[in-house]
């Protein structure tokens, strides 16, 4: 009734057995014949596509000049996200009055999907570095947001009766107490935000854009170009993995420093 | 059928790549409706020890068997209560007690009484639809020993059942569980690290060393129950009062204290 | 005291809104934010008017909503049917989960949305290919969470299972699924948020009708009030089903405090 142990042996023998099928089975489907080779590439084609798409350009420019757009643009609206999500989430954690006047224009908007900003983004935009960054920031805004905020408002109140007593005034008590006491979830936040900010900017890409990642697999897609698209997948999976790979080294870093 | 039989278990424990020993040869017979406490200094075994006759941990070496059989697997049989109550939080009261019958294969019908009367002799009626996070520590380790006697298991376990409660609460609890095993008397396994917990509910106090843990003596209470009539008290002060209880527990304690390391208090 | 301020924040609540509405009527009004760009209360009502009525993008509203709700049930259903008996798989069996973790980690990175120009390539413009790009963006949060939720269950429980005599089929349905049910719903919303935004997306690049195919055409027709009403249709269908799952997680967990 257990949970099975499994020796490392088993492990690796098991994780091995299981890419295998999946490229195994993919690879047979594609060899087969069974669809046509532009539907469905076999793997290998898929990286020769990858490793073409460095040299050649496609849909304008090289797979390298697309990801640069990419991450580009999702600079811009993470890094706006974050400049006005953490400081207005704070501000709202201590200043309740804010609270009450944000949260409820916040909460209405929340359930919109980012995605569907996409019209007012094209409309007020074009396909320039707007849009997409319109909708990158409204992905990556409320995580940002809400995190800052619940740091804040769940500050210990120890530590801001101690403040007090020591006479600190307002600005010193959001400065220098909550400030530093909300990090940790202002980086977990971040985090979350990040990953979000990037799966937006695939949507917005799709769609009101001339050039970057999603653009590449869009009109990949157009022409049947399956080992494009996949490509494209790739690149765009390599990426979140970094952008999480990164920021959580960087949460653990700062966890690390404050001692948890 | 239901003595407990310990002959030569070694336990050890494999931890990056290190092996521990936990106990160092036990052998230790437990008698058919003997109630039996092991107490000793933390990390001597003494939970190992229950959880093997539980079927929970195995022996490296050595065997353990309940009435003659060796023990391969957790069973109702052997019936365990939990330090940390282990009551499921979706059911009610009354599903608790009432799930180990279920697996049992007890039809529904048959249920209901046996649950009843064990409500009842736990002090729980009025409670049968509570879920246990709406009740207090106290009355959820109620519940968890209701639902250990309803299955009427041969072997009872109890793995420091009161170490989550505060100080009254145990204190009644030790009350009733004095009652409990008095009427429905049957092998009982009990840890603690409270001696005067062990002096007042056991029949035998097992004094284990500490780790690698290993018996180092074996005090024989129920005779001195008996022949001091402690049975006559009603209250559990009373019976820590007598000068016997004291010296009994005293002897526990000066065994213990011989366990501790230089610049431990 | 309490009851007070928490009047109070009503009070502000409905004031915020109510002047955020008179801004906005101003604003637009007065022509400082220009026709073109955005639209006045008294447009968006006309268009919410016209779509009720009379109909746009070749359907009338609530066909267009069927439509969307009718996408996300079944992607998202389907995406739940195997993704939480997965999800229980992989976190009571060790070996389920290393076999089948390594498929996960090559497509866990790759965003739903992503999915979309490739199931185009294999299902066309249809119905079909908005309903996988859903099933994948809902797959990958029920697992997970359900997972994490096995893996959550605390030991003595289930030695308290073991202990009861529970056999297989009852461990899992009295044990093993109610112990993991909090975060399993937790997994459902993330699931039920992940198909809407798919669904919306996969709306946006081609469709017939649906909300997204509305706000598709609003936007080509350069019509700022219905993609308005698009967006706040969108936002209200969302919620309405995020509503819905809280009521019946809450229902479901009759156990649960918070």
């Amino acid at each position: 009734m257990n949970r099975d142990a499994l020796t490392a042996k088993e492990f690796w023998l098991l994780s091995t057995l299981g890419f295998a099928t999946l490229f195994g089975v993919w690879s047979a489907v594609a060899l087969s014949g069974f669809v046509p080779s532009q539907f469905l590439p076999t793997p290998w084609g898929v990286v020769e596509r990858m490793v073409e798409l460095t040299a050649k350009p496609f849909a304008g420019y090289t797979i390298q000049q697309h990801l640069v757009s990419s991450v580009g643009r999702y600079l811009l609206g993470f890094g706006l996200a974050a400049a006005i999500g953490v400081p207005l989430g704070l501000l709202m954690g201590w200043f309740r009055w804010l609270d009450d006047v944000v949260s409820p224009l916040f909460e209405a908007v929340r359930f919109i999907a980012p995605i569907a900003w996409v019209p007012f983004a094209a409309l007020w935009f074009g396909t320039g570095i707007g849009g997409p960054t319109l909708i990158i920031f409204m992905g990556a805004f409320p995580p940002a947001l809400i995190n800052a905020y619940r740091g804040a408002k769940f500050v210990e109140p120890r530590f801001i009766e101690a403040a007090q007593t020591l006479g600190a005034s307002n600005w010193r008590i959001i400065v220098e107490v909550l400030l530093p006491a909300s990090v940790p979830s202002i980086v977990a936040g971040l985090r979350i935000s990040a990953g979000l900010g990037w799966q937006s900017l695939v949507g917005a890409e799709l769609i009101v854009a001339s050039s970057g990642i999603g653009y590449l697999m869009v009109k990949g897609q157009a022409s049947i170009s399956t080992s494009t698209v996949m490509a494209g997948m790739i690149a765009i999976g390599s990426v979140g993995i970094i952008i999480d790979v990164l920021l959580r080294r960087m949460e653990a870093t700062i966890n690390r420093r404050r001692g948890r | 059928m239901s003595e407990i039989v310990f002959e030569g278990v070694r336990r050890v424990f494999t931890r990056d790549g290190k092996d521990f020993l936990t106990l160092d040869g036990i052998d230790l017979t437990i008698r058919e409706k003997e109630f039996v406490a092991i107490v000793g200094p933390s990390g001597c075994g003494k939970t190992t020890c229950l959880r093997m006759v539980a079927g929970l941990e195995f022996p490296s070496e050595g065997t353990v068997k309940v009435g003659g059989k060796l023990v391969t697997a957790p069973g109702p049989e052997r019936a365990v209560v939990f330090q940390q109550f282990a009551l499921f939080p979706w059911k009610t009261v009354w599903e608790n007690i009432d799930f180990g019958l279920k697996c049992k294969g007890v039809p529904a019908a048959k249920r209901g009484e046996p649950i009843r009367r064990f409500i009842e002799l736990m002090s729980l009626q009025g409670y049968e639809s509570a879920f246990p996070h709406q009740l207090s520590g106290g009355m959820q380790q109620r519940v968890a020993i209701a639902r250990a006697y309803a299955l009427d298991p041969a072997v009872l376990l109890m793995d420091e059942p009161f170490g989550a409660l505060d100080a009254q609460t145990r204190t009644v609890m030790q009350e009733e569980l004095v009652r409990l095993a008095r009427k429905n008397p049957r092998s009982v396994l009990f840890i603690t690290h409270a001696v005067e917990e062990a002096v007042y509910l056991a029949d035998r106090v097992v004094v284990m060393t500490r780790r690698p843990g290993q018996i180092r003596e074996i005090i024989d209470v129920a005779s001195v129950r008996r022949a001091e009539d402690w049975d006559r008290l009603e209250h559990i002060e009373e019976v820590m009062d007598q000068a016997s209880f004291v010296h009994l527990r005293t002897r526990i304690w000066r065994l213990l204290r011989e366990q501790q390391q230089p610049g431990e208090h | 005291m309490a009851a007070r301020r928490r009047f109070g924040r009503t009070q502000v609540a409905v004031a915020t809104v109510l002047g955020t509405f008179a801004l906005w009527y101003v604003l637009t009004a007065t022509g400082v934010i220009s026709a073109a760009r955005f639209a006045s209360p008294r447009e968006v009502w006309a268009a919410l008017t016209q779509i009720s009525v009379q109909g746009y993008a070749d359907a009338k509203l609530w066909q267009h909503i069927l439509q969307s709700c009718k996408l996300v049930l079944m992607g998202f259903l389907a995406a739940i049917a195997v993704g939480v008996p997965l999800g229980l798989a992989m976190g009571w069996s060790k070996r389920a989960e290393a076999y089948i973790n390594p498929i996960f980690l090559l497509l866990r990175p790759i965003p739903p949305l992503a999915w979309i120009p490739l199931a185009i390539v294999w299902l066309g413009l249809g119905d079909a290919a908005k309903v996988m790009v859903i099933f994948v963006a809902a797959f990958v949060p029920s697992v997970i969470n359900t997972y994490t939720g096995v893996r959550a269950l605390e030991p003595y429980l289930v030695e308290a299972a073991a202990m009861l005599g529970a056999k297989r089929w009852t461990f899992i349905r009295e044990v093993l699924v109610p112990g993991a049910a909090p975060h399993i719903f937790t997994g459902l919303r993330l699931s039920l948020q992940a198909s809407w935004t798919t669904l919306v997306a996969g709306e946006l690049v081609g469709a017939l009708h649906g909300l997204g195919q509305v706000l598709n055409a609003a936007s080509q027709d350069i019509f700022p009030a219905m993609i308005l009403v698009g967006m706040i249709f969108v936002g209200v269908c969302g919620g309405a089903m995020t509503w819905l799952l809280g009521a019946i997680e809450k229902r479901s967990m009759p156990w649960r405090t918070s």
